[in-house]
């Protein structure tokens, strides 16, 4: 068993336990942890087989970025976990049975009998100068264009889609608008001075009335 | 070329679906001119065709247009055949309809007042009414110029739903709603026999080609099926179609709606019930020639229903007394002459026969309804008399008519049904001699029945009331018009076309006939021209009948019922249980109405009670109905709305799946 | 040669729609609430622009573009004429019914034109991987629509389930793609069938790999047991998003099966023949039985979609060229008779009524007896009554399935769908039979009842003359 092995062993039972542990486990910031380490442990396994730049953009995307996103969002979130867990234990017999039944079918059909090493050869080993990301770029700028292009639009959609369903102005909500802020002058807006006669001392309510009523007969 | 034959066909469907479905924004005078405008293209262009046919060197047209469908290897096609028998059918048909369409406009002018007030089903029944005759025609079309059995039953059906809309067109009058029903179950009974007729076509034939199934009958003319203990496959295809066409040109025992459909306004009592539509069955048999003329027993059946139906059919027709039944009893009776010409291999004369026939019962209903007109509606011949000094045109015109039906020498009857006569005399099919005296004393019935009309109508003194007399007055020219313009061919057209059709065989190919039952060869070999023929026509059996009937009748009708005005009650009366029996129709209305209508009743009621309510209700739709309807609602449950079940029902399904493929 | 400029003209037809979607987006932006008509104008021309040219560049042969990921041939013009013509009609069923509740805004147009272009990019796909890209498009277009009315708490219920599950489906489909790319080494639909034709049924990981895939195109169409979403979004969803989704993307799905199924998997009939079989079977049966008992038109036209898919499926699974025609000609016409039905209901919502329970039809004739014959005209159409060309659809997918000798499951569907015609005649009889709560006469747009007319003479007159179409199918299997 040279190196090569235990690192994929290694880095296989890593995967394969974080993600049991992403399911199990009963608080979920710990889940959404363990699902971090689970992708971790997949990059590495990249790495084996020399796709670093997969490897380096599955760190940096789905760590980085998704991963964190989840987390804000798991941590604003109420959720109850007790009555996730009642229906967990409710669920697990035929859950067990169903993952059972497909282990027993993924084991047949995926084991080494169709895809063991001497199913497959050991590809050559790449030049020194070769570079993974230059021959995706390539790839996807020439042969996957049109694919390429398609994965442009549905993040275009994604967008429109988030932003329509989203996007609302409720008039019962208060919040400043910065740019409103930002753009009010010391001038006019801010402070204003208005020129105006000097008001007469007020006189008794009942009088005024009255001479309310007299201008009025004028 | 099949673009011609595509506008010929659907100029008239056009005007249909106008004044059909934007009756209310067309109005009167627009549904009547796009309509009489559909027709009279078709009816040009029919006529374009057939001077083609006749004077040009127009090919024959054989082609399919659309393919419908194709089961099993049988192309259902909507296509054409145009040949020399089909022009003549086609412009026989345009032309009667044309003239029926302008008839029309005079006819249902005040059609209104047949209405109950403010009743919704007469809302633009003018228009309605021509939205019909239009789809009649394109109908008719369909069915003439098709090219194969499916169309040809498509044509069949349609001209049977028409003739079904426009008997109980005064859908408020019971008579007339029964009589439509009579006239649909009627033909029900004939149109099953021919669905099974073209059945078995296509089941033998595999093809519903005309051409192809032509191509092929020989080789099964020695085929035997085993029905009945064995039957030859010709002769029970032959007698199936012919079951068709007994029910829609009213042979015996089918014929009993053909009377009753005069309840339907007179214009369609000309076009539908005389000149068209009934003779679609003559027609018919015709095109099948070269099947017919395999099987004798076939061809022998068709001559002795066509002969029993021309003569029975014809002495009903003396003691009836409705202007228009008199004349639906004389067409009985011609159509059993044409069946009779069939049977009897002379397609040739049956054709020339069904469009001298077109012309002259077209004319013949068309003077009768103008008669009626002129009466207020009263079609009873004992109120009339006298007419001829009021209505001059409808008085001479239905007297060339007249003559024209009772084969008077130079008529354009007298050409078509003596060559008849002629022929079934020479047919060697079993039956022919008995055919022969049925059709020659027939001879003598249509001259009595015709004159005793004609003289009862038009001569005599006078029998309405006072407020009728006074405004008799004759129709307008709209009426008078399309008369005249039937009773020129009427007159002249059986000189003309005798010779092309009967003796050169200008049909040609478009019929078959065996050599060994070529009935008119004899008349084509001892042809010397017309005068000729008139004078040889002198001399037979038909000729001097026809004349006594005629001299009969003016003895009986006109001189007798001068000096005693009764003499026709007083006639009937003497005739006894003679009388009776032909008042009875020979009862065949009784039988049907105890016998089928009354049976299927009862039938019907124990269906009703003991399979309907007890078993199909009980058990079988209510049953089934609650026990869905359990299994509904217990299904509904799985739908709980919960979305991990339903992400589990999918992962059951893959794994359930995967397993099955997998590992099994 | 990876790359041409060629290749820009092929896909014309595609870049048209795109550029109308992105000018759809940008033009909203300048327009205030009265003119948003001509988000709809524009919209509706640039789909007549799209048609025009998938009209113009169609021939009867083939063209392969971008590394063989797109494929232009006869059987994909036709369904991409389809699928534009019904989009067209749903815009213009759905203005009156969007604008009076403050839906019509320039999103609608945009998601619906991006969800077209994704069914555009399905039909003609040649690859798994476009295939996967088209289908996603589509499904994230479709996600928001279903939730378009963002007050309406059913439409969020329905959009999140309809997200979840449509995650799920399309995890296993591409769970599938990954084995049977694991199998051949290709996504081309070309490669992957040739090591198919050389292997077969031998390699599991194949059989494996289509189990899943089958499974992706079974959810999309909404076959039994993957079906559980669709009552939900019919229910929640707005009624002319429901007019959509209930038509043009069933045609998208059929594609895909086709070109899977058919084009790279055709050598593991067998396999693939059974398991629609069992799909099929189960979704007649469970589709007509539970439609019965519906009170809730949506759910019930729901219902009556899980059925038709499971014609569809008779049609796919008797393996023959007939066969797939028939399935072919059956999803045409069970698109045109959704987008006829829905389009009615969508019509009639208006005037603050929202047409959800069955009752809410009664005595449509009353009040508008065209519509009302036109929804007839659907349902008898639904029902398989001739001459309405449903029942002509039926027939033929009957027809190839007795030939190749399963006469057994032509029967269970013919049971099946006597049971299901209990309940389109009874929206008949609610239409004409019984007495409106409301009486009053509707009043509807000029072009929309110029759509559900031609709509409904379409469903006519292709009963009365199945030729034509039935041609055109039968052309694209032949070659």
């Amino acid at each position: 068993m040279g190196f090569e092995k235990f690192l994929f062993f290694l880095f296989a039972i890593i995967t394969l336990f974080s993600a049991g542990m992403v399911v199990t486990r009963r608080n979920p910031v710990h889940a959404a942890l363990y699902l971090v380490l689970t992708f971790v442990a997949t990059a590495a396994l990249w790495l084996l087989i020399e796709a670093e730049f997969l490897g380096i953009v599955l760190v940096l995307v789905y760590v980085g970025a998704v991963m964190v996103l989840f987390l804000f969002v798991v941590m604003m979130l109420d959720i109850d976990v007790a009555a996730m867990r009642a229906q967990f234990i409710r669920y697990l017999p035929l859950g067990l049975l169903i993952v059972g039944l497909m282990m027993f079918n993924m084991i047949l059909v995926l084991g080494p009998g169709h895809f063991g090493l001497e199913h497959f050869a050991k590809p050559a080993a790449a030049a020194l100068d070769y570079s993974n990301t230059e021959v995706l770029g390539r790839e996807l700028y020439t042969t996957y264009l049109y694919q390429f292009e398609i994965a442009a639009v549905i993040l275009l959609v994604a967008i429109v889609a988030a932003i329509r369903l989203t996007l609302r102005r409720r008039p019962e909500t208060k919040y400043l608008d910065p740019s409103a802020q930002v753009r009010v002058r010391k001038g006019p807006d801010r402070l204003r001075i208005v020129k105006m006669p000097t008001e007469p001392v007020p006189a008794p309510v009942s009088q005024a009335a009255a001479g309310g009523k007299n201008g009025d007969d004028q | 070329m099949a673009f011609l034959y595509l506008l010929i066909v659907l100029a008239p469907l056009a005007g249909a679906i106008g004044a059909g479905f934007f009756s209310a924004r067309l109005g009167r005078v627009g549904a009547h001119r796009m309509t009489i405008l559909g027709v009279g293209i078709s009816c040009a262009l029919s006529l374009a065709v057939l001077a083609g046919f006749i004077w040009g060197d127009l090919k024959v047209f054989n082609d399919s247009i659309y393919t419908w469908m194709i089961a099993d290897g049988i192309r259902f096609e909507i296509g054409f055949l145009v040949d020399r028998l089909t022009a003549l059918m086609m412009a026989t048909v345009t032309f009667v309809s044309f003239m029926v369409h302008i008839y029309t406009i005079g006819y249902m002018a005040d059609d209104e007042h047949n209405w109950p007030q403010g009743s919704l089903a007469g809302k633009h029944s003018y228009q309605r009414f021509f939205s019909y005759i239009s789809l009649f025609t394109f109908s008719m079309l369909m069915l003439v110029m098709s090219n194969n059995f499916i169309q040809l039953f498509f044509g069949w059906e349609a001209v049977g739903l028409v003739s079904y809309l426009l008997i109980g067109f005064w859908a408020t009058r019971e008579s007339a709603v029964y009589a439509n029903l009579k006239a649909f179950l009627v033909n029900r009974v004939g149109d099953f026999g021919f669905i099974l007729g073209i059945a078995a076509v296509g089941m033998y034939f595999n093809s519903m080609n005309y051409s192809e199934v032509f191509a092929q009958a020989p080789q099964f003319a020695d085929t035997q099926v085993a029905i009945l203990g064995g039957v030859s496959l010709m002769t029970l295809i032959c007698i199936l179609l012919f079951i068709g066409a007994m029910g829609k040109s009213a042979q015996v025992p089918l014929h009993v709606w053909l009377p009753d459909s005069m309840e339907g306004p007179t214009p369609i009592s000309a076009l539908i019930h005389a000149a068209t539509m009934v003779t679609a069955g003559i027609f018919m048999v015709a095109r099948m020639s070269p099947l017919y003329e395999l099987s004798t027993t076939a061809l022998s059946f068709v001559l002795i229903i066509g002969a029993v139906t021309a003569f029975f059919m014809g002495l009903i027709g003396l003691v009836q007394n409705d202007i228009k039944r008199v004349v639906a009893y004389s067409t009985l009776s011609q159509l059993g002459y044409m069946v009779a010409a069939l049977g009897a291999s002379a397609y040739a004369a049956g054709i020339f026969h069904l469009m001298t026939h077109a012309f002259f019962k077209a004319l013949l209903f068309l003077a009768a309804g103008s008669v009626i007109i002129a009466m207020h509606h009263d079609q009873d011949i004992r109120n009339m008399g006298g007419l001829w000094k009021k209505m001059p045109i409808t008085w001479l015109t239905a007297l060339v008519g007249s003559l024209a039906l009772i084969a008077f020498p130079g008529f354009s009857g007298f050409f078509s049904k003596d060559a008849i006569i002629e022929a079934v005399g020479h047919s060697q099919v079993f039956g022919a001699h008995f055919a022969w005296i049925l059709l020659t004393v027939g001879a003598l019935v249509t001259a009595l029945y015709s004159f005793r009309m004609y003289y009862l109508v038009f001569h005599g003194k006078p029998r309405m009331d006072e407020h009728t007399r006074s405004h008799l007055h004759e129709t307008p020219w709209v009426v008078t018009g399309p008369l005249i313009a039937l009773a020129i061919p009427s007159i002249f057209i059986g000189w003309f076309t005798v010779e092309p059709l009967l003796v050169s065989n200008w049909l040609g190919d478009a019929i078959h006939v065996a050599h060994e039952h070529d009935s008119l060869h004899a008349l084509a070999e001892h042809w010397h021209g017309q005068m000729a023929f008139i004078e040889h026509g002198m001399h037979g059996w038909p000729f001097l009948l026809a004349m006594s009937g005629l001299g009969l009748a003016t003895l009986i009708w006109w001189f007798g019922v001068k000096l005693m005005p009764n003499l026709d009650a007083l006639l009937q009366r003497a005739g006894g249980p003679l009388t009776r029996i032909l008042q009875d129709k020979y009862g065949f209305d009784d039988f049907n109405q105890r016998v089928f209508a009354g049976g299927g009743l009862g039938l019907g009621r124990l269906f009703w009670n003991a399979g309907d309510q007890v078993l199909i209700d009980g058990a079988v739709v209510n049953g089934s109905a609650r026990s869905v309807g359990r299994l509904a609602g217990q299904v509904r449950w799985l739908q709980s709305g919960l979305l991990y079940h339903y992400a589990m029902a999918m992962i059951v399904g893959l794994v359930g799946l995967l397993t099955l493929y997998v590992v099994f | 040669m990876p790359f041409e400029t060629a290749f820009l003209a092929t896909v014309l037809p595609e870049l048209i729609l795109l550029a109308t979607a992105c000018a759809v987006l940008v033009l909203d932006l300048y327009l205030n609430d009265e003119q948003r008509g001509w988000n709809h104008n524009l919209a509706i021309l640039g789909l007549a622009a799209t048609l025009g040219t998938v009209g113009l560049l169609s021939n009867n042969g083939v063209t392969i573009a971008f590394s063989g990921s797109f494929i232009r041939d006869p059987f994909g013009d036709l369904l991409k004429g389809i699928i534009l013509i019904l989009t067209i009609f749903t815009f213009v069923y759905s203005r009156d019914y969007m604008r009076e509740r403050g839906l019509w805004v320039g999103e609608y147009h945009v998601l619906v034109l991006f969800a077209t272009l994704g069914m555009l990019i399905m039909v003609s796909a040649h690859s798994f991987l476009t295939l996967y890209l088209g289908l996603e498009l589509l499904a994230l277009c479709l996600y928001p629509l279903v939730a378009f009315d963002r007050d309406s708490k059913p439409g969020a219920e329905a959009a999140m389930k309809y997200f979840v599950l449509g995650a799920l489906g399309s995890g296993m489909l591409l769970y599938g793609i990954s084995m049977l790319y694991g199998a051949t080494g290709s996504f081309g639909f070309a490669d992957v069938a040739e090591v198919v034709n050389a292997e077969g049924l031998e390699n599991k990981i194949l059989v494996f790999g289509l189990v899943f895939v089958l499974i992706g195109v079974a959810f999309k169409f909404g076959a039994v047991p993957f079906h559980m979403w669709l009552p939900d979004v019919y229910q929640g969803a707005p009624m002319p998003v429901v007019l959509f989704l209930a038509s043009a993307p069933k045609i998208a799905a059929f594609a895909m099966a086709t070109r899977i199924l058919i084009d790279s998997l055709g050598a593991l009939q067998a396999d693939w023949g059974e398991i629609l079989m069992i799909l099929a079977i189960l979704s007649i049966g469970l589709g007509n039985v539970v439609a019965i008992a519906q009170t809730n038109i949506k759910r019930m036209l729901a219902y009556s979609t899980i059925s038709h898919v499971g014609f569809i499926f008779l049609g796919l699974l008797a393996g023959t060229q007939e066969g797939y025609a028939a399935a072919m000609f059956y999803t045409v016409v069970y698109a045109l008779m959704a987008a006829g039905a829905f389009g009615v209901l969508a019509m009639i919502s208006i005037n603050g009524l929202e047409v959800e329970q069955l009752d809410d039809l009664k005595g449509l004739n009353d009040r508008d007896a065209w519509l009302a014959a036109m929804l007839a005209l659907m349902m008898f159409s639904m029902a398989g009554v001739p001459p309405a060309v449903g029942f002509f659809a039926k027939l033929l997918v009957l027809d190839a399935v007795v030939s190749v000798g399963l006469t057994w499951l032509a029967v269970v569907a013919v049971v099946f769908s006597i049971i299901g015609a209990f309940y389109y005649l009874r929206v008949i009889k609610l239409l004409y039979f019984d007495k409106a709560a409301d009486s009053t006469p509707l009043r509807l747009a000029g072009d929309a009842k110029i759509a559900i007319t031609v709509n409904g003479l379409a469903v006519l007159l292709l009963g009365i003359f199945p030729a034509s179409l039935l041609g055109i199918c039968n052309a694209a299997f032949s070659g």
